[in-house]
């Protein structure tokens, strides 16, 4: 059936007055273009390949400033304070928690689930971002991506202690075994184990992946004959042929594409530990998505509170420029609404459902013993966050420190929210407590902290924090101008 | 404005004026209750489409995207859509007796109806859909109608005007989309209740705008318009299908396992109705041609790209659409799926109808926005 | 057979300089040519002639093996080797399986790009590289560009280095250099497989060991093992507190199992009130049948007549029931002895439950008529 025949002579657009060619009329208007639809350059000053390599790869080889040991130090004792509670707890058991009563899980699976939410933001913007050719992200995909990678490895931990007997987890595994049990696939925990396994090593494999070419460069400039060594290995014997960068291109894309499902999948699996159960305010069937945009939120702002460290400490400040920051500001701008709009939903379907329970669960949430952690909640990630509306914020690094500080207590507090105010009154009375932190809770919290941070210093020190073969690629003079054969 | 040898296609016409003598022979001769669902049915549908493709206009402001800039004005075109489909919504409110439990008068006498009359009633219903409407058609003014003038004027300001707005849309856009799910497809069953439904809706909503978009853009490019948007934009359009059907797909799952888990009597009876009986090959179809089949047929790089695919699989999803609301819709009024003369009634004059809409918005502005000042950088887009 | 191989490189400043060269040296058939860079050139493939990455295609397929490598290992797991209704779910249900599903799809398709990337299309990790090891490469991982010329693969020629070097020269490099190594031998052309091979060999192992210390040996050093030894009484331990030695103790005197009801007699005189509470019927005779020939027979014999099968090993003297004195007997006073023992008699209120005493006590009855029939019985 030809289209003529049923829709007849299409009405045309009328004919242009001007004879002008398309794509011609902005030559002229390029000098009074509005303020805010001003392209924005991705890096500032002259920048070629060469400065690039000398810029970023120098820092393994140098002696950090004092600042970096002063930095190590804090957080190494952080780390060092929660593994000896983590030891402790092992050996004393989990009642070092608190007992008798589901809510005193809390601070573990709320750190889990925290963690692992810093890790989405890395891949989002090493993956996501990548699939959107959003070329902005070359300058801090590197970085964003160990920070995931450091950030499940915090994670892990929790599931990992708060089985009891942590050298049994490999229980979890579908290996055939002589016990003649095999794990419970209906179990959304079981789901995690694979969810986070897949996580971690999908992002270690994306991270090193994306690393071998720069590991390959560092090779090349070293003096050091142990470096030499260690970058030799490790860069596999990558030489920059155009064939193998062929295949690279196409794994790194397939790569990027597979991360951004798992972006989407991991932390809705983590949330539907808590949406498959029956447990007031938590079998929400909003969850999955409300779950991976809060982990977004938090993850750009621990990124960006990184960054801006980043940039001042290692002079990147031409490479990580204010529009870098300003788009991710913008970013966490757009999560806090997605955020607001979750929260309204919650709440207006709590008082749809007409469940009492329901209902009164939601009361919790902004009165009782609770009441405070969630307007600490609402205020920090959905009030605060307004303030990027405004662009004197979003450029600010006071403004900026302040709204990602505020970000990252506030996701915190939401899983607190959702797990704490929910668990400490359940459907069981008998399980009603009013749920106190442990000094031994509070310490592995911190030592969570002290390993992410011990772990983002070491990074620094080693490995180049920019993938400075992916913004070479991007260089004004980096592709050929013509003889190119198009798609 | 438009061109003057063209005149409206018979084809066309004759299908219009038999779906609309069906239509009314409908509503004499079939119970009320299938009459008002198919008109919501159609409302729906329409809607989500007309709002999608401008959803798919403001996000393209919010990012700044240059990549799309060549092909905007094909869901700007779509988008108008929204001028026809209010008046159709509006009278659709006449369906609230007969369709909507909440706005019965015996709803005071159920426990859950009368907690939450207040938003269940008639006055707010009614209330709440003039102002999606109005929200919806004053977003079209300034963001499609704008961008038209800009043809002529080429002034940046309107760029500038539009990207200061788009965030705002997207706020106005994500409760508008939220309240017609909960309004007119989760109000069929009151005690029913989902949070994630907005988000289901905006999906496949936007799934199918996508879809329209590139069926449109396709079109005029056999017509020998738009020859200078290439394979490279055709493969971002096609890798948003392939993304968004995997979206569409994980709320979809998502929703129906945790209702299946908790197996709740508030929720699951919902899903119940759409498994029972004849629903149930209802709803493997859709999994099967909502998911499966474009998500196959999208997976390789050139099949992103290859304008015989996307035609065939821009078609395959406004199907999976318009199987999707009908799921939606239906079972909650009927317990077997029902398909006969009424509908295909509907069908003609509703498909007719927005067909002859589109054609004629194919004059408004030219085929390129010509005003937009980074145009060039669009066109000259490449992978 | 040449001795050894020579590669010829020349550096460029800039990709457009590149691109135009290698169409120029390919038309020239030199040998093999080989581009490097330090990031990927927009439309380098298409100047070379490279075919399209198969990867995609692996990945397609690869991840299809782990999807349904992980629906099959749950199903089977969950529904065939050990169903269990969880929640009230059948074994059978497909929607919990699909997390795990999707997570493993996506776990077999990165392996599959990022290994078969590297291991099977790049054969990487190689260290012997003519460019690798050049003085080159130093260049090519910062900020200039290459063109390498090897002898083509199947050539028995030589490279003429003059022919190669003025040919890069005329296409605008900048810097050329020839590197001369000495050609591998022949016989380890496979070399590639032979330590893939041994690199997969040497990780099952490794991870053999490992796996094998975690699950065998770890846990049970102390203090994972601190958990087994725990202070409470297991079955069969033997204790310092209890006289004996044994920490398993016998219920306390006048413990009652459950279902049983204490006789509250206290004789067998008293007992003579009890009544059989079961109703003679064809049923409880079998019980009663079952129960005698079980228990009571091997000494009382099949007939009740006091001579059974123990009795000659014991050189006791079991009652004879079908003596005057036990046909008098008032059924309650039968079922006490059944309970209590009596004489050297053991009580059997252990092994039989209330309804199976008075069913034996039916029995013997039963048997007493038999063998007292009366004229009237077999009419």
């Amino acid at each position: 059936m030809s289209d003529s025949a049923v829709l007849g002579t299409l009405p045309n657009p009328a004919r242009q007055s001007s004879t002008q060619n398309v794509g011609e009329n902005e030559l002229s208007l390029t000098t009074v273009l509005p303020s805010n639809l001003q392209p924005r350059p991705l890096f500032t000053g002259h920048v070629s390949p060469g400065s690039l390599d000398d810029q970023v790869l120098a820092f393994p080889g140098k002696k950090p400033p004092r600042v970096w040991y002063v930095a190590l130090a804090i957080t190494t004792a952080a780390m060092l304070l929660g593994f000896t509670l983590f030891c402790y707890t092992i050996y004393m058991g989990i009642g070092v928690w608190g007992n008798t009563s589901p809510v005193f899980w809390a601070f573990d699976i709320i750190n889990f689930v925290f963690w692992v939410g810093i890790g989405h933001a890395g891949t989002l913007i090493s993956a996501i971002l990548f699939i959107f050719r959003m070329r902005w992200r070359n300058a801090i995909a590197r970085f964003a991506e160990a920070m995931t990678i450091f950030a499940v490895m915090c994670a892990a931990i929790f599931p990992g202690l708060h089985t009891g007997r942590p050298w049994l987890d490999f229980f979890l595994f579908p290996y055939p075994n002589q016990r003649g049990i095999w794990p419970n696939f209906r179990s959304p925990l079981v789901w995690d184990v694979f969810a986070v396994g897949t996580y971690f090593s999908v992002s270690l494999m994306f991270w090193y992946l994306g690393l071998m070419p720069d590991i390959a460069s560092m090779r090349d400039r070293t003096d050091s004959k142990v470096r030499k060594v260690i970058y030799t290995v490790l860069a596999m014997g990558w030489r920059g042929a155009a064939s193998h960068w062929r295949h690279f291109e196409k794994a790194y894309l397939l790569l990027a594409g597979l991360a951004t499902g798992l972006v989407l999948s991991v932390h809705s699996v983590v949330s539907f530990d808590f949406a498959t159960s029956i447990v007031p305010a938590w079998h929400m069937t909003i969850f999955p998505p409300y779950f991976v945009a809060g982990a977004i939120f938090a993850g750009f702002a621990m990124v960006v509170m990184v960054l801006i460290v980043v940039r001042e400490t290692m002079q990147l400040k031409n490479l990580i420029t204010d529009y870098h920051l300003e788009v991710m500001n913008k970013v966490v701008l757009a999560m806090s609404c997605i955020m607001g709009y979750s929260y309204f939903m919650e709440g207006a379907t709590a008082w749809y459902s007409q469940n009492e329970y329901l209902i009164h669960a939601f009361k919790n949430i902004i009165s009782g013993t609770y009441g405070w952690a969630g307007w600490l909640t609402i205020s920090c990630n959905i009030l605060i966050p307004q303030l990027f509306w405004f662009k004197k914020c979003r450029t600010s690094y006071f403004w900026m420190i302040l709204v990602s500080i505020a970000v990252t207590i506030g996701m915190w507090f939401e899983r607190f929210v959702i797990i704490v105010i929910s668990l400490h009154q359940d459907y069981l009375p008998s399980s009603w407590r009013i749920y106190r932190p442990t000094l031994v809770d509070l310490g592995i919290l911190l030592g969570s902290f002290g390993l992410f941070f011990t772990l983002v210093l070491l990074f620094a020190r080693v490995l180049p924090v920019i993938a400075t073969s992916e913004v070479k690629g991007m260089l004004p003079g980096s592709q050929p101008k013509h003889g190119r054969s198009h798609g | 404005m438009t061109d003057s040898t063209s005149k409206q296609p018979p084809l066309l016409v004759l299908g219009m004026s038999l779906g609309a003598v069906g239509v009314v022979l409908s509503y004499r001769l079939v119970d009320h209750e299938r009459f008002w669902a198919n008109w919501v049915y159609w409302f729906v549908l329409l809607f989500t489409i007309a709002i999608g493709n401008l959803f798919i206009v403001a996000l393209q402001h919010l990012v700044s995207a240059r990549w799309s800039i060549p092909i905007r004005r094909v869901p700007e075109r779509l988008a108008t859509l929204l001028l026809p489909v209010a008046p159709i919504g509006l009278l659709g409110l006449l369906a609230a007796h007969v369709l909507y439990p909440g706005t019965r008068p015996e709803a005071a006498h159920n426990k859950i109806l009368a907690g939450k009359a207040v938003w269940l009633s008639l006055p707010w219903f009614s209330v709440r859909t003039a102002v999606v409407l109005a929200v919806s058609l004053g977003s079209l003014w300034l963001l499609v109608r704008g961008s038209i003038r800009q043809d002529q004027t080429k002034d940046p300001q309107f760029s500038a005007r539009a990207k200061r707005f788009a965030p705002g849309f997207m706020i106005l856009f994500a409760f508008s989309i939220t309240a017609v799910a909960f309004d007119w497809i989760a109000g069929l069953v009151p005690e029913w209740y989902s949070d994630i439904f907005g988000v289901y809706l905006f999906a496949g909503g936007f799934l199918a705008a996508l879809s329209s978009t590139v069926l449109a853009l396709l079109f005029l490019k056999q017509q020998q318009r738009l020859t200078e948007v290439r394979n490279d934009h055709l493969y971002s359009l096609g890798t948003f299908i392939f993304a968004f059907t995997v979206f569409w797909s994980y709320i979809a799952f998502a929703q129906y396992m945790l209702m299946w888990y908790a197996n709740l009597p508030d929720e699951v009876n919902w899903y119940h109705d759409r498994l029972a009986g004849g629903w149930h090959a209802v709803t493997v179809a859709l999994a099967i041609i909502h998911f499966v089949v474009p998500f196959f047929a999208l997976s390789t790089r050139d099949s992103k790209s290859r304008e015989s695919t996307l035609r065939r699989v821009a078609i395959i999803m406004l199907c999976a659409h318009m199987l999707d609301v009908y799921w939606l819709i239906f079972p909650s009024i009927s317990h077997r799926p029902l398909f006969s003369w009424p509908e295909v009634s509907f069908a003609l004059l509703f498909i007719s109808g927005s067909v002859l809409w589109v054609r004629r918005t194919l004059a408004w502005g030219q085929d390129l926005p010509v005003g937009d000042p980074f145009l060039r950088e669009g066109l000259e887009f490449h992978l | 057979m040449a001795e050894s191989s020579t590669t010829v490189i020349g550096v460029y400043d800039s990709p457009d300089a590149l691109i135009q060269s290698i169409g120029v040296l390919r038309s020239k058939q030199l040998g093999q040519l080989e581009a490097y860079s330090p990031y990927p050139i927009h439309g380098i493939d298409e100047a070379l002639g490279h075919r399209r990455s198969p990867i995609g295609a692996m990945v397609m397929v690869m991840g299809i093996v782990g999807a349904l490598t992980a629906l099959g290992a749950e199903y089977w797991i969950s529904a065939i080797d050990y169903p269990l209704v969880t929640g009230g779910k059948a074994p059978t249900s497909w929607e919990a399986f699909v997390p795990i599903m999707f997570e493993v799809t996506v776990l077999f398709a990165t392996f599959t790009a990022g290994l078969g990337m590297l291991f099977l299309m790049n054969r990487l990790p190689f260290f012997g590289h003519p460019v690798l090891n050049s003085k080159s490469i130093a260049k090519i991982t910062r900020d200039k560009y290459a063109i390498a010329i090897e002898s083509a693969a199947d050539s028995k020629e030589e490279l003429d280095e003059q022919v190669a070097e003025a040919a890069l020269r005329d296409a605008g490099a900048t810097t050329i250099e020839i590197v001369r190594e000495p050609k591998p031998s022949p016989f380890l052309t496979s070399t590639f497989v032979l330590r893939a091979l041994g690199g997969i060999a040497v990780s099952c192992l490794v991870s053999g060991v490992l796996m094998y210390w975690v699950i065998k040996l770890f846990p049970v050093l102390p203090p994972m093992s601190h958990m087994l030894v725990q202070p409470r009484v297991d079955p069969q331990q033997s204790s310092s507190f209890f006289g004996d030695g044994r920490s398993m103790r016998m219920p306390v005197p006048g413990t009652v199992a459950r279902g049983f009801m204490p006789s509250f007699v206290a004789s067998q005189e008293q007992a003579a009130s009890l009544v059989n509470p079961l109703a003679r019927t064809r049923e409880v005779l079998e019980v009663g049948k079952q129960k005698f020939t079980e228990r009571c027979a091997v000494c009382h014999g099949a007939l009740a007549t006091g001579i059974g099968s123990l009795t000659a090993a014991y050189g006791g003297k079991p009652a004879n029931l079908q003596a005057q004195q036990f046909r008098d007997y008032p059924d309650g006073k039968i079922y006490w002895v059944i309970v209590n023992g009596k004489n050297a008699m053991p009580s059997q209120a252990a092994d039989l439950t209330v309804d199976q005493r008075w069913s034996i006590v039916h029995y013997i009855r039963a048997l007493q008529r038999a063998q007292h029939a009366m004229d009237r019985d077999v009419q």
